[in-house]
């Protein structure tokens, strides 16, 4: 039984060469294992074609019952791409020992390939019953189960490989369990064995650190993203992540040097030309930005947060009917998010579409229940209209947000926005003193009054063209913070070549002129 | 009597004028006045004239300048033999433009033709052309840019212009050939130039235009260029290259002249030399400095070899020379745009536009450029101009196929499927089109049409890695590792440096290698 386990860990095809001399061994066969040995031999060292060969000639001295060498010639298929020749020469193999498990792993394995996930686990099961402690068998039959949505079942055969052996691939299979069905929190334990189990995989680093990055526990995720980055410093998403997150600390620098690497092993890459043109909005260098995430949106059209960042830049540069194309195609892709109603609002402000900009506003407020921003960008387009009232329910639910968040987090706000909260607070209170001293019929006071409303009257405008250059300062200034969570939340698009390729070229037609005739 | 015209003189001002019929119809007047009807008269010299003017007149009417015409067929192509290198070294050979690439953006930005290049700004016969490896891809590129056949020889176009010499004479054929003395014609240069045109051009007889031009430039003891040259392109025809190529290499010692360059450019091609090709041309230029067909060649030449920032120079000196270069101004003008400057090339296009270029390909380039400059009000103008000049099915699936994609580039996906639908309704094999189709269908989940889209595409195009590369993600989502292994493999050949298609093959090479 220990020579069996031994055996369990070899490559397949020495583990069935050890197991059937044992079996086979009587002399009255002796002609059918004759070239077995040098089938073996071929086959390890990759020389297909002469294996190939002396299986040909094996099978016709033997009338096709050599059942080793249908056995290797089916995993040559398998190795060649030709699944169904090998589904075939494996039942066959099925055929010749019933008894052996080795065989109906392969048939199952092969239904597995072909995509007919519901007979690979069936013939799991049959071969489940030859062979109860084998963890191939489980971690196998978790696969299929995945593929077929039972993750209940696949959960349970996972954890019995587990007990049985443990091996990076089934751990992998279970995070990836549990990201499907978004549990974010047994995602990152099961990761976090895998990591005890095997320190040095890059994969399993990567992935929790990126795990880790979308829970905001940042200190964490930089010292997985490092340890992977130690293990292979060219690891694409790595770099992308810990970029990102060297974004957020506004790190840019260190953060182009680092794309610089994967730019070059990469060059189509939309996340990394998005991350890139950030680092250049976060160095003001705004041409740079917007030529890097143009080129990103071309190679990834359908990607919303590349036509946010674009839509941003382009309120930052002032080019607000840019801005409001990008914006409206990013709503187009991502109909849900507040903030991109918000910027939104602050274009057409900017483009004096003041009855759109409402609209946008109430739709942002709508949608939005935690960034204190879109209400106060809200406020100052309705004092700026002189709807006062309205925008003091606006500023206090402001206030309410801000008041949330300071409970929740130590986030701390913009300075641009805190002064621009400030002023606006100043302005509307002095609204307030106004309506408060009216009742007052002393004639001394009565002066009083008069001094006040002056002061007052000659506040509102400047604090109007303030109030409106700072509202956009703001806007974009707080997307800096923004830009970078952006930026922090693209390790996600890392996955993107996992989705189908759109056509990324656009294919201009050529412009056929007709040639004029040469006279001699 | 007196007050009429010369009959001679208005025969040549017809000429200039290139009203060759009547020229012809006129000479032919005079002809009749003289007692040898059927070949001039040695001692009256108006005769000549008029039998020299009425042979240059029915050739003109059937002439074609040979420089630039040069399609290729699937007979040339397939049981080709002029190749010396069967296997070239990189960079040497217009086989193999997979390999050379080189200072240009990949096929990920700019997509390539059917033979393997990126998309020009410029349509010609010999850039449609590679060397295809199969027969069936022979038959599927198409050859012309007016037709979506391909030329099976081309030696049978050159067969079919010359029915039209049986419609210019009821009386005959203006001079017989079968009973015609060359020996006594080559020993008359003035006449036998003539003749010889006319026997090769109008009556499309290479072999006895050949047999004239090797007595006349035996008469003359090999020192006129004029005759080698002719030989030449009489070999080029018949398809004996190295023989054309001494013909021109003799007739360059003796004159320099710019037809003579590009002739033998041609066999150098032909021959699949590249590298003489340009050194040729370079030699040429340093005869003639800023020569613009010279200039034009040599930028042809390194498109093919697909040194896009090679070609581009070359033609931008091309354009310092003529300003008004088509070729030049559009092929400048798209190479700006797949390097991320749709702003310099819409500049390109608004010239060809100013100078009176006015078809479907400019509008629909013009607004792609609008678009991607952010000049949004320009772009939905240019695209329905472009749709109203459309000449043919093919140009209307073009312009359906971009607005598609503007249209997903402002987000609206309804409005691409219905542009990418109206393309394919316009033309069944637009590949891209069943490709861009197949991916708005997976983005709204329905997996299995996407699928039939994308294996569609595959078909249509086996030289876009896009299709296959797509079928190969799709199927692995779903399991099924065999059919996006051979998608994958498929997608790496259209596209080595694809770092995506490199990954997935890795990862199922790994579901093949484990148990």
């Amino acid at each position: 039984m220990a020579e069996v386990k031994l055996g369990m860990k070899t490559q397949v095809p020495a583990s069935v060469e050890s197991q059937k001399p044992r079996s086979k061994k009587a002399p009255d066969f002796p002609i059918v294992e004759k070239q077995n040995w040098l089938i073996h031999l071929h086959y390890i060292r990759k020389d297909y074609e002469a294996c190939k060969a002396v299986i040909k000639e094996q099978l016709q001295e033997t009338q096709g019952l050599c059942e080793y060498a249908i056995y290797v010639q089916a995993l040559i298929f398998r190795l060649e791409g030709n699944i169904q020749e090998s589904l075939e020469l494996f039942q066959t193999c099925a055929v010749l020992s019933p008894q052996c498990a080795d065989n109906l792993k392969q048939v199952a394995r092969s239904l597995f390939l072909l995509g007919k996930h519901k007979a690979a686990t069936e013939v799991y099961n049959e071969a489940a019953k030859l062979n109860q402690k084998d963890w191939e068998i489980c971690h196998n039959l978790g696969v299929c189960y995945t593929y077929l949505k039972q993750f209940n079942k696949a959960q349970d055969q996972l954890h019995s490989a587990l007990q049985l052996n443990k091996h990076d691939l089934t751990y992998i299979m279970l995070g990836k369990i549990h990201l499907l069905q978004g549990d974010l929190d047994k995602a990152i334990e099961i990761y976090k064995k895998a990591v005890e189990f095997s320190p040095e995989n890059t994969e399993l680093l990567t992935t929790l650190g990126l795990l880790y990055l979308q829970l905001g526990v940042y200190q964490k995720a930089f010292e997985h993203l490092g340890n992977a980055l130690t293990y292979d410093p060219a690891n694409y998403k790595a770099i992308l992540a810990a970029g990102s997150m060297m974004q957020t600390h506004g790190d840019f620098d260190v953060a182009l040097t680092k794309y610089r690497v994967v730019a070059c092993a990469i060059p189509e890459s939309p996340p990394l030309w998005n991350n890139i043109g950030m680092c250049f909005f976060g160095k003001k260098k705004y041409v740079a930005a917007i030529s890097c995430l143009k080129r990103a949106n071309y190679l990834a059209p359908f990607d919303w947060k590349i036509l946010y960042n674009l839509g941003l830049v382009h309120l930052t540069m002032q080019q607000y009917a840019s801005a409001f194309h990008f914006l409206s195609a990013a709503i187009n892709f991502q109909p849900k998010m507040g903030e991109l109603y918000m910027l939104l609002a602050v274009a057409l402000t900017n483009l004096e579409d003041i009855e759109n900009a409402r609209r946008a506003y109430v739709e942002a407020v709508r949608l939005d229940k935690c960034n204190p921003l879109v209400n106060l960008n809200y406020a100052v387009l309705l004092y700026n209209q002189g709807e006062k009232k309205s925008a003091l329910a606006q500023y206090q639910e402001m206030e309410k947000k801000v008041n949330f968040l300071k409970d929740n987090s130590p986030l701390e706000f913009d300075s641009e926005m805190v002064e621009m909260a400030q002023k606006l607070g100043a302005a509307l209170q002095v609204g307030e003193a106004l309506v408060w001293t009216k009742p007052v019929k002393d004639p001394k006071t009565k002066h009083r009054t008069n001094s006040g409303s002056k002061s007052a009257t000659l506040q509102q405008p400047l604090g109007s063209i303030q109030a409106l250059g700072q509202a956009m300062s703001s806007a974009a200034a707080y997307r800096k913070i923004l830009s970078g969570a952006v930026g922090a939340q693209l390790p996600k698009p890392p996955s993107l070549p996992l989705e189908p390729e759109p056509e990324p070229t656009v294919e201009a037609s050529p412009t056929e002129a007709s040639e004029q005739k040469k006279e001699k | 009597m007196g007050s009429e015209m010369e009959p001679l003189l208005r025969a040549w001002s017809y000429f200039r004028r290139r009203k060759f019929q009547l020229c012809a119809d006129l000479c032919t007047q005079m002809l009749e006045k003289s007692p040898y009807d059927q070949e001039p008269a040695p001692d009256l010299p108006v005769s000549q004239a008029a039998w020299i003017l009425k042979a240059r007149a029915l050739t003109e009417m059937v002439y074609i300048d040979e420089i630039d015409v040069d399609q290729e067929g699937i007979a040339e192509m397939i049981l080709d033999e002029n190749a010396i290198a069967q296997v070239p070294r990189p960079g040497t050979s217009l086989k193999l433009p997979g390999t050379n690439q080189t200072g240009g953006p990949t096929q990920a930005v700019r997509p390539i033709t059917q033979a393997g290049r990126p998309i020009t700004g410029f349509l010609r016969p010999s850039t449609q052309s590679g060397r295809p490896g199969t027969m069936e891809q022979a038959i599927r590129t198409p050859r012309t840019a007016y037709t979506a056949r391909p030329i099976t020889s081309s030696s049978g176009r050159f067969v079919r212009l010359g029915t039209a010499s049986m419609l210019t004479s009821p009386d005959g054929p203006f001079i017989n050939l079968s009973r015609l003395n060359l020996t006594k014609y080559s020993q008359k240069p003035k006449l036998a130039k003539a003749l010889f045109e006319y026997i090769l051009h109008h009556e499309n007889d290479v072999k006895m235009a050949l047999d004239l031009a090797s007595l006349s430039t035996e008469y003359s003891q090999y020192k006129d260029w004029w005759w080698k040259v002719q030989i030449g392109k009489c070999y080029y025809r018949l398809g004996m290259y190295r023989e054309a190529e001494k013909q021109f290499k003799s007739a360059l010692k003796q004159q320099e002249m710019v037809d003579t360059f590009l002739y033998l450019a041609k066999v150098y091609i032909i021959l699949d030399q590249p590298v003489t090709a340009l050194n040729l041309f370079k030699q040429g230029l340093d005869k003639f400095p800023g020569e613009v067909t010279l200039l034009c060649g040599i930028a042809r030449i390194y498109e093919e070899m697909n040194n896009s920032s090679s070609a581009a120079e070359y033609y931008k000196e091309v354009l310092k020379q003529d300003n008004t270069h088509v070729e030049a101004i559009a092929c400048i003008g798209s190479n700006h745009f797949y390097s991320d400057q749709p702003e310099v090339a819409l500049r390109f296009y608004r010239r060809l536009l100013q100078m009176g270029v006015y078809n479907c390909q400019l509008f629909n380039n013009l607004g792609l450029c609008c678009f991607y400059a952010q000049q949004y009000d320009m772009t939905l103008t240019s695209f329905e101009r472009a749709l109203s000049l459309a000449e043919n099915e093919e140009e209307a699936a073009d312009v359906w196929y971009n607005l598609g994609h503007i249209a997903v580039g402002i987000g609206d996906t309804n409005l691409a499927h219905q542009c990418f639908r109206l393309a394919l309704v316009h033309n069944n094999h637009h590949a891209e089109a069943y490709n861009n189709l197949a991916v708005l269908e997976m983005r709204k989940g329905h997996v299995e049409q996407a699928r039939a889209l994308l294996q569609t595409a595959s078909s249509l195009a086996p030289h876009m890695y896009e299709p296959h590369f797509n079928f190969a993600t799709v199927s692995d989502k779903i399991g099924d590792l065999q059919r996006s292994y051979v998608a994958a493999q498929k997608s790496e050949v259209a596209f080595p440096e694809h770092v995506d298609t490199q990954h997935l093959i890795k990862q199922l090479k790994q579901h093949f290698a484990m148990l």
